[in-house]
């Protein structure tokens, strides 16, 4: 693990324990400035508790986290200026509308007059809710009530925003417009802690990935560092109609192939584990074509976050 | 600070806007107000019945004397008392035929007994027709008999001095009349509400309860709708978030409570006295309730919890206090009531309406800042099992 000094969080052997129950167990990671970090795990392997002591909600049994090289705790009070927290339940007024909403809390965070006004309607724009803002945020759908919540978040500008599953039960639509505005965010140079479960978000959104199980971190890098993990080999798989021996002579010419490792075979089809699969892939179809296999598929599958989840914890991300 | 005052701003505005805080804490106390105002109306009004009061004891009993001459004292504006002394099997008769609502009949030497603060024994009969008047008279006579109790210790003391028994008589009716029934009955009508006054504080204060309830179990609905995390992870200190709401809580409080006072008496015509000791005590109390949902909000889980456990306190703090008839009481348990800050409202209103000030004011309002005080020390021993965990 790098570290720079200047580190928007520093998380460093964070303990919480629920009675005799350890929820989150030895936890180190960093965040850099301008980084999106995600935490990937599946239901209760910590991610919440974890989050609630870095937003100082919860008391560390252990460990400490910094933030701007400023201590977290739950009575710090300056240091939760340098965050944005969006909790994985939504946390509005359901009787105020989009707008008091904001007003409320960013007053509470400090703006006043002409820069609160502006903010908030900077982040309505940002949020999507900019023609709805008058109503109460209680008739909203379920994906706009999501978007406020995060909006809740920006008002201050925070150096470390902090998202706790902001996409769980929105519609695909309200989920693409959340992750495009994490994206913009961290383009703008905010540093982004990102928990989910789903992968295609980590992958998608987050630099360095922090994977997270039993309260534990697996396992830490960028996607590339944690497919590597798994032994970074492919698979092609061949499927269609052959005789035996047309489909041992397929098996034995590829096997020559630089970059193959195996090559299983059963009645309907071949299994290649290779390193590199796209670059080799023409020239085992080609092969199989002269041993005389009808191909019905070809199938490539490469390792992804769900395969370095079943790696690291040996069980499957989502159940 | 400033974001202190944002807090209680937006509780203040949530509190507008929830139809039940306006509800309990404005219109269903008025309502009932009217409501018992129409059942029990003209309370007011009420007059005590003449009572004949036929005192039968042997002629000449110096202490029975004294009896009767309190009882005559009795007679006034307001208590219209007649007191026949007749022989002991008379007065019997006079209350079997209905001429006398009360017979009260001496032993003989009932006057050396007294002295020697011998037991004796007085013998009662009440007409058929004796209402809460003979209740008075025998509260009285009750309270004599004791005072010869005591008067008995003095008497003998005056005997070794070599007094004779007409001074002894003397000495006896000073020390009944020390007791100063007439001043003590004077000051109860004074300070007393009128019946209408009584209804409009009763329900004030019961009501009361319900209103400071809000802006505390606010706390546990923040909770419930995830709003108190966020307001937990933002840069001010903790203690602002629940000072806001007992803010809230106080300020509707004092501000429902300022309107019944006011609807109530222009409608029922009471006057509870001057501005500032009024809104002295209407701050009291205020705090001692908000005080109470301090408790309530450490002690239950959900606001639903909370809003039960509202109700029962309201009830018997209520009830306890007299928001709907006096209670009374003696001995132990009417110290108990005497603490309930609802009762302390009602006798402090009393005092002011009066024509007291705040410098008249200091029990009641001693009762309910302590009641607060209390509360709140309770509810810092009490395990948090609510909003504040
Ligand atoms: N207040 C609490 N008291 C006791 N146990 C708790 C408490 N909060 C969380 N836990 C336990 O700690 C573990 C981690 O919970 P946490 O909410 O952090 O998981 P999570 O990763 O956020 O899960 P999800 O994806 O479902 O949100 C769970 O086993 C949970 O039951
Ligand atoms: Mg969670």
């Amino acid at each position: 693990m790098t570290s720079t000094p200047d580190d928007v969080l520093v998380v460093d052997h964070l303990v919480r324990r629920f009675g005799d129950f350890t929820a989150v167990d030895d936890v180190s990671f960093r965040i850099a400035p301008g980084e999106t970090y995600g935490l990937l795990g599946p239901n209760g392997a910590g991610k919440t508790t974890a989050i609630s002591v870095i937003a100082g909600l919860l008391k560390a049994d252990g460990g400490s986290v910094t933030i701007a090289g400023e201590t977290m705790r739950p009575d710090a009070v300056s240091v939760k200026r340098h965050i944005g927290l969006v909790p994985q339940d939504l946390a509005l007024y359901p009787d105020l509308s989009a707008r008091e909403n904001l007003v409320f809390f960013a007053k509470l965070y400090g703006l006043r007059g002409k820069e609160l006004a502006s903010r908030v309607d900077e982040v309505l724009e940002t949020i999507g809710l900019a023609d709805r803002a008058k109503d109460l945020s209680k008739e909203y759908s379920g994906g706009m009530k999501r978007r406020l919540n995060i909006g809740v978040g920006l008002l201050h500008r925070p150096t470390l925003l902090i998202l706790d599953e902001p996409t769980v039960g929105v519609d695909p639509q309200s989920r693409n417009s959340i992750l495009e505005a994490v994206e913009a965010l961290s383009g703008e140079g905010m540093a982004v802690l990102y928990t989910t479960h789903y992968m295609e978000e980590a992958e998608r959104l987050c630099d360095r990935i922090g994977i997270i199980d039993t309260g534990q971190l697996r396992a830490e890098g960028t996607r590339d560092e944690l497919i590597r993990l798994t032994g970074g080999t492919d698979t092609i798989r061949l499927g269609g109609r052959v005789d035996t021996t047309g489909q041992e002579e397929a098996a034995r010419s590829m096997r020559t192939l630089h970059g193959v490792e195996r090559v299983d075979a059963d009645r309907h089809s071949l299994s290649l584990t290779v390193h590199d699969a796209p670059t080799l892939v023409a020239e085992v179809v080609r092969m199989a074509a002269e041993a005389g296999m009808k191909l019905t598929d070809v199938e490539i599958s490469r390792p992804d976050l769900e395969s370095v989840f079943l790696h690291v914890t040996g069980k499957a991300l989502r159940d | 600070m400033s974001t202190l005052l944002t807090l209680v701003a937006q509780g203040l505005r949530q509190g507008l806007r929830d139809k039940t805080v306006i509800l309990f804490g404005f219109v269903v106390p008025l309502v009932l107000m009217f409501v018992f105002n129409l059942v029990f109306g003209d309370t007011d009004e009420r007059e005590f019945e003449p009572l004949t009061v036929a005192v039968g004891a042997q002629a000449g009993d110096q202490m029975v004397g004294v009896v009767t001459d309190v009882l005559g004292d009795l007679d006034s504006e307001t208590l219209d008392v007649t007191v026949v002394e007749v022989d002991p099997d008379e007065s019997r008769a006079m209350v079997a035929d209905g001429d006398a609502g009360l017979a009260i009949v001496f032993p003989d030497n009932f006057g050396g007994a007294a002295q020697m603060g011998t037991p004796t024994t007085v013998d009662v009969r009440r007409g058929e027709d004796a209402g809460v008047e003979a209740d008075v008279v025998l509260s009285v006579v009750d309270g004599i008999l004791q005072q010869f109790g005591d008067a008995a210790t003095t008497a003998r003391a005056g005997l070794a001095e070599g007094l004779d028994a007409e001074q002894l008589a003397q000495v006896a009716q000073a020390s009944v009349e020390g007791a100063g029934y007439a001043i003590e009955e004077g000051q109860a009508d004074d300070q007393q509400l009128s019946a209408g006054g009584a209804l409009v504080a009763g329900q004030a204060g019961l009501f009361l309860l319900f209103t400071v309830s809000f802006g505390v179990t606010a706390l546990l609905v923040e909770r419930e709708n995830g709003t108190l995390a966020r307001l937990r992870s933002l840069p001010l200190p903790a203690w602002q978030i629940t000072t806001a709401k007992a803010l809230v809580s106080f300020l509707t409080g004092m501000l429902s409570t300022g309107v019944l006072l006011t609807a109530g008496g222009f409608l029922f015509g009471a006057s509870f006295g001057s501005l500032i000791p009024v809104a002295l005590l209407v701050a009291s109390v205020a705090a001692a309730a908000t005080s109470v949902m301090f408790l309530i909000a450490r002690v239950a889980r959900t606001s639903e919890q909370a809003g039960v456990a509202t109700s029962i306190v309201s009830i018997v703090l209520g009830v306890g206090g007299g928001a709907f008839f006096p209670i009374s009481a003696a001995g132990a348990l009417a110290g108990v009531l005497d603490l309930n800050p609802v009762a302390a409202l009602l006798r402090g209103l009393g005092i002011t309406s009066a024509g007291g000030g705040v410098a008249d004011i200091g029990v009641p309002v001693a009762i309910m800042l302590g009641f607060a005080v209390v509360m709140l020390l309770v509810s810092r021993l009490v395990p948090d099992r609510g909003a504040m965990a």
